[in-house]
């Protein structure tokens, strides 16, 4: 054991940039998609039909009732194959994080509507806005900004979570953890080493957060 | 006739708040409603640009039944301008803003346009160094006058008044209702719901008593204020004057 901790993390160093660009990339796209996809089915489950409402409240009690990690697995080794014929970890990594974001979001995004008050949507109305507008220029503007708190935890729960997609060898950073834990037999430095870079990436996304809500409150 | 209505009722669940109401405003005519809390005053309003579903009977605005599932009713509200008791201003736009968002994305006037008819406005009410301002760093009866403003700016044809001043502290509610005076004065058709019996006095062409979801009784101002027919209307006048 005369190799220092510090030689094997350089000679890492490229897999971990490598795992850091695939987990950033990750969480990116979980947020993107998860964000548009959330939005809608937020929308969706706003509809006051029970029957239209229905899909929408089940795909969101099915992401938010059950684990994530499950989740993956199905997507990787059943929803994929089904369709693409091979599996493959970047793309079930990304529609796994995407889908189960999405209805997280949406619950926010909910909360965030629901919160304005009525008298906003009746003074819209009243000036003979319909329901699309009322909701474009005068509810989700407040909305957005009240749900920017909640939505930066959200972010920050998708960066940690997608280290669960190693388990489906998607090259993050987990990944080429566990691969130099096997490779040299150590547990302490390849996980300390990976537990700071995630620790960079979730302070990174709250300091954005942090400013973007500042920005927003002087506007 | 500007607005009708006709045996107009309205239940939230099994509560009856609206019992049989018969009512028509004329153009250019001063309607203002009193009564007590829970009469009604409020959902008859509501109801007249239908903020409020109609449980049965109907609204007409300028003939056009607005209880008709087939009625235009964004078309119909750009002719009702509707002033709330809790201003109800837009806070994340500024005043400017506020004021130019509905003729700009309903009736798609030009920025100018919609501008000048704004800043032309604010003149009015006496607030035009305010434009820049955010509704959150005005008096409330700084607001109330921005909501008038923001109302009139798709020139409504008539404008529904729900208890304007109630929210607001003492010192204000003159600034307010002297804007609604001149606004009486140019012409314009209003229904006023409000506690200040002073106005409906000085304003009113028609005074409207409601009680339990009833139209008790209605007259002319000084009529209804100095010789009430009814006996409700004598105790309800017999507190608030």
């Amino acid at each position: 054991m005369g190799v220092s901790p510090f030689a094997l993390i350089k000679e890492y160093l490229p897999f971990f940039a490598s795992g850091t660009l695939f987990t950033i990339g990750f969480s990116l796209a979980g947020i993107v998609f998860g964000t548009i996809l959330g939005l809608l089915i937020c929308f969706g489950k706003m509809i006051h039909n029970k029957w239209l409402s229905a899909p929408f409240v089940c795909y969101i009690t099915f992401f938010r009732g059950t684990p994530l990690f499950v989740q993956i697995l199905i997507i990787h080794f059943g929803v994929v194959p089904a369709i693409f014929h091979q599996s493959n970890g970047i793309i079930s990594g990304i529609v796994a994080l995407s889908l189960n974001e999405a209805a997280y979001i949406a619950e926010v995004f909910r909360a965030g509507i629901q919160s304005i008050d009525e008298g906003q949507t009746e003074a819209a109305r009243s000036l003979g806005m319909d329901r699309l507008q009322a909701m474009r220029y005068v509810v989700l503007p407040q909305a957005v900004r009240r749900v920017l708190p909640p939505m930066g935890n959200e972010f920050i729960s998708l960066i940690k979570d997608s280290s669960l997609l190693a388990a489906i060898a998607a090259p993050e950073l987990t990944y080429w953890a566990q691969a130099m834990g096997a490779q040299y037999a150590i547990v302490w430095t390849p996980y300390l080493a990976i537990s700071l870079i995630y620790l960079i990436l979730t302070l990174a996304m709250s300091f954005l957060v942090n400013r973007l809500e500042r920005r927003m409150a002087t506007k | 006739m500007m607005i009708e209505v006709e045996n107009l009722k309205k239940s939230f669940g099994d509560n009856e708040v609206l019992k049989k109401i018969n009512l028509q405003v004329e153009k250019q005519e001063v309607v203002v409603v009193i009564g007590p809390s829970g009469s009604g005053k409020s959902t008859l309003l509501r109801c007249i640009n239908l903020l409020e579903t109609i449980t049965s009977g109907h609204v007409f605005i300028e003939g056009t039944d607005i209880a008709d599932k087939k009625a235009n009713i964004n078309r119909i509200r750009q002719d009702v301008g509707m002033v709330f008791q809790q201003f109800n201003l837009f806070p994340h736009m500024t005043v400017l803003e506020n004021i130019m968002i509905a003729p700009l994305k309903v009736k798609k006037v030009s920025r100018e346009q919609a501008k000048t008819k704004a800043m032309d406005l604010l003149g009015k009410v006496g607030l035009a160094e305010k434009a820049d301002a955010y509704p959150d760093s005005l008096s409330g009866g700084q607001k109330q006058r921005i909501a008038i403003a923001r109302a009139l700016a798709m020139e409504p044809k008539m404008m529904l008044f729900d208890e304007p001043t109630s929210a607001l502290d003492p010192e204000m509610v003159g600034e307010v209702l002297d804007v609604m005076k001149q606004l009486a004065k140019d012409g314009m058709t209003m229904v006023v719901v409000t506690h200040e019996m002073g106005f409906a006095r000085e304003v009113g062409d028609r005074v409207i008593f409601m009680d339990g979801g009833y139209i008790v009784e209605e007259n002319e101002p000084n009529q209804l204020f100095e010789q009430p027919k009814e006996e409700r209307t004598k105790a309800f006048l017999s507190k608030v004057l």
